[in-house]
């Protein structure tokens, strides 16, 4: 089949908006995340302006990261993603622009808001109910769109990637209803329905599905996408695509009491979660495995391919993160590893490693397809991909060593049965590892600066505009 | 040469999007035994811990694991070998626990942590002091030295107390007593100031009732003493006249100097208050009972 020509049918203009917006927010989210990170190793820096305090920046970070660059890089790349594999438009692409419009203006009032303390309290659900009903709205948007696009398909067969971005819409969906209902008591203020451990675990319950659904889910199947595509070979195995997809859709959901270990939450429902946690090895190993062996006969490529190197880079760290986790869940692990740095470790080795690093693949890729030219220059697509993969081991490693230090000094008696250090000296004994971190965080902002450079010069040295693309007659609703 | 490598090229599903394929390979062997491990694993712990919901309970788990159990454990522990120490330690009393070696450091081991969290945020962390907070490591006490004393301080908290002179004073008084004051701790007598001082003009301030004749401070009242170049708040000429002027924890003056120690009897256990008062009685500066007795 002619490529030049089916791509002619897509709705793709909106898929680049998404794609350059996800840059933007990767060079905003590691910015806010730099600061707030300098913060915690020279505290003065927040100038005794509440606005920027670490208390606000730290939310901003997060929803910047995961709301902003990974919607973003979700949205565009599952918009492209449904209509090359269903060999279709999509079915509205006006609604896919009001999806576009939505979330940007959702992620504007996430800035505006989340420093001026409207919050929710509640981690990574801090935005407060009239945005959380936009956020509804906008995410079901996407879902319908992605939804009805799948049933006009002219393929016979859903591909693995689409049944991945479903579960993740499905499950959101029902996660954030659940999550945010809440009680108004006023434009910006609102109570949550659920009360103490209930709270808890439902926060929790989201929390951690916002991990699995969202930032698994999610770039699973961008993953499942772009390295059989960038790689120009076959899905190493079906069995395992549909054998590690239920296992994981199935399992996911049940782990959330694990980030609540040793509280007021019953035994039960922690022993639950860490033993259905350990259990997510296999099946999260599964996409690594598929992802891996789709390389099979191809590793050659990775010498000269930079965009695969993302790509297969990505999967070892997610490989290393779904180890990690579940470890983590364990009780005795938890005892040690519960508050302290490790945590921070943890969630950023998935969120660089896997995330940003899967992501930025698939976006490196769209971007040559969508403007129809090389990169603009691969050799700062390997500057990006070195300095962001030492920025994630400086600062892995500085929360690794800061982390079980942490644990150690906080539960160290002496031979008298006293508790040898006051809680001050664990925090004094940080400071290196916190600046550490910062560095860590600068190479890779300075990555992500570089890629948007990167992409913008792309953009201008094409000669196509990626609007003529989708500049068909509008009876998108075929 | 890339063909040779790959065993998998054989046979696809035959389905095919946006000329992707699929193969139909196995999952590998050890993943599979992997994912069976995993279920039969899960289902293991189910039995083994709790972790099933019932109705109005949930099961236990065949090796009665809970975690306040564990807890529990983990404390007796620590306690089993902080117990002993303990019991000596309530039975003497302070004069006692400093003869003993032993004792003492395990008093002062057991403060150290009870310090960092309760007093160093103002102390500083050796006791060296902050900008507004007095400094414990050295032999200056504003309310006593002994350990009994240091065991009061913790216990009820302490509150400066000196009357702000702004309007109680002329001009020419408030000048003449700051230096009289900054002359103090290097021997200078400046008699003007000293008259002031005293309480001989009509303004009446008797500043020597409180911090004594010789300017060296009663203990009993907290004043401190004026002639050993160790200052409260500062010891520059406009400190000393800022803390004349304003007074400390003066009600009726806003500008007045804040000294306020909160009292720690209910927030920690008598023996916690006893072994902080060992510690800080050690930091460099305790002072015997006898001698303060002779005071």
């Amino acid at each position: 089949m002619s490529n030049v020509q089916t791509e002619e049918r897509y709705d793709l203009s909106v898929v680049g908006w998404f794609s350059v917006a996800a840059v933007i927010y990767l060079v905003v989210g590691a910015s806010v995340g730099v600061i707030a990170a300098s913060e915690l190793a020279w505290p003065a820096l927040n100038f005794d302006l509440p606005y920027i305090t670490f208390g606000r920046l730290r939310p901003l970070h997060t929803n910047t990261v995961i709301f902003a660059f990974g919607g973003c890089t979700l949205m565009g790349a599952a918009f492209y993603i449904v209509q090359r594999t269903c060999q279709t438009r999509l079915w509205s692409n006006k609604l896919a622009w009001f999806t576009f419009w939505g979330w940007n203006a959702i992620i504007v009032s996430a800035v505006i808001t989340l420093p001026l303390g409207i919050t929710q309290g509640k981690e990574y659900a801090e935005l407060e109910w009239p945005i959380d009903i936009a956020i509804a709205v906008v995410w079901l948007s996407y879902f319908f769109n992605f939804v009805m696009t799948v049933v006009n398909r002219k393929t016979p067969h859903i591909y693995v990637a689409n049944w991945f971005f479903m579960a993740m819409m499905v499950m959101i969906t029902y996660l954030h209803v659940i999550n945010s209902l809440v009680i108004p008591v006023g434009l910006f203020k609102s109570y949550s329905i659920f009360s103490g451990v209930q709270d808890a675990m439902v926060q929790w319950w989201y929390g951690h599905n916002a991990v699995g659904f969202f930032l698994t889910a999610g770039f699973l199947g961008i993953m499942y996408y772009f390295i059989p595509k960038q790689a120009n070979r076959p899905i190493f195995s079906y069995r395992l695509s549909v054998l590690h997809f239920w296992a994981l859709t199935f399992g996911y959901v049940w782990l959330g009491a694990h980030h609540l270990q040793y509280t007021a939450l019953p035994d039960w429902t922690g022993s639950l979660a860490a033993a259905v946690s350990m259990a997510m090895i296999i099946p999260s190993w599964g996409g690594a495995v598929n992802g891996m062996m789709t390389l099979s006969g191809a590793w050659d490529k990775l010498r000269t391919d930079y965009v695969l190197r993302f790509l297969v880079v990505a999967l070892a760290f997610y490989a290393m993160s779904t180890f990690e986790g579940p470890l983590m869940s364990v009780k005795s692990v938890n005892a040690l590893s519960h508050y302290t740095d490790w945590t921070i470790g943890h969630v950023h080795s998935g969120a660089l490693g896997w995330v940003v690093m899967v992501s930025v693949g698939a976006i490196y890729h769209m971007v040559t397809k969508l403007w129809k030219t090389e990169i603009y220059s691969t050799r700062l697509v390997n500057f990006h991909f070195w300095i962001h993969t030492i920025g994630i081991v400086i600062y892995i490693c500085a929360m690794w060593v800061s982390g079980i230090m942490q644990g150690l000094m906080w539960r160290a008696y002496d031979e008298y049965g006293n508790l040898v250090y006051s809680f001050a000296e664990s925090v004094a004994a940080m400071h290196p590892y916190y600046a550490l971190r910062v560095v860590g965080g600068i190479c890779v902002l300075l990555g992500a600066i570089v890629m948007l450079y990167n992409v913008i010069m792309t953009i201008n040295k094409s000669k196509v505009k990626v609007a003529e693309s989708s500049s068909q007659p509008a009876t998108a609703t075929a | 040469m890339s063909e040779k490598h790959d065993p998998y090229e054989a046979k696809d599903t035959g389905h095919e999007w946006d000329s992707i394929r699929e193969l139909d390979n196995p999952p590998p062997r050890w993943w599979m035994i992997g994912l069976h491990i995993s279920w039969i694993s899960v289902v293991v712990y189910i039995i083994l811990f709790p972790a099933v919901p019932l109705i109005n309970s949930a099961t236990k788990g065949i090796l009665g694991w809970t975690s306040i159990k564990r807890l529990h454990a983990q404390v007796a522990e620590i306690e089993a070998v902080r117990k002993p120490y303990d019991e000596k330690l309530k039975g003497m009393d302070m004069e006692e626990i400093l003869k003993n070696n032993e004792l003492l450091t395990f008093a002062q081991g057991g403060a150290k942590v009870i310090f960092g969290d309760h007093c160093a945020p103002c102390h500083g962390a050796g006791g060296q002091g902050g900008p507004k907070f007095p400094v414990l490591a050295d032999d200056d006490w504003l309310y006593g030295g002994t350990a009994e004393t240091i065991v009061e301080t913790i216990t009820d908290g302490r509150q400066g107390n000196m009357p702000a002179h702004a309007s109680t004073l002329s001009k020419k008084e408030l000048d003449d007593v700051v230096q009289y004051v900054v002359g103090l701790s290097s021997g200078k007598v400046y008699e003007a100031g000293l008259a002031v001082f005293m309480g001989e003009t009509e303004a009446e301030a008797a500043c020597a009732s409180c911090h004594g004749v010789d300017a060296k401070g009663m203990t009993m009242v907290g004043a401190p003493n004026l002639t050993d170049s160790l200052w409260r708040f500062s010891g520059t000429e406009e400190g000393i006249r800022y803390t004349v002027e304003h007074g400390v924890n003066d009600e009726e003056d806003a500008l007045t100097r804040n000294a306020v120690m909160p009292a720690f009897g209910e927030k920690l256990s008598k023996l916690q208050i006893k072994k902080l008062a060992l510690l800080v009685h050690q930091f460099g500066g305790g002072q015997a009972a006898v001698v303060d007795d002779e005071e």
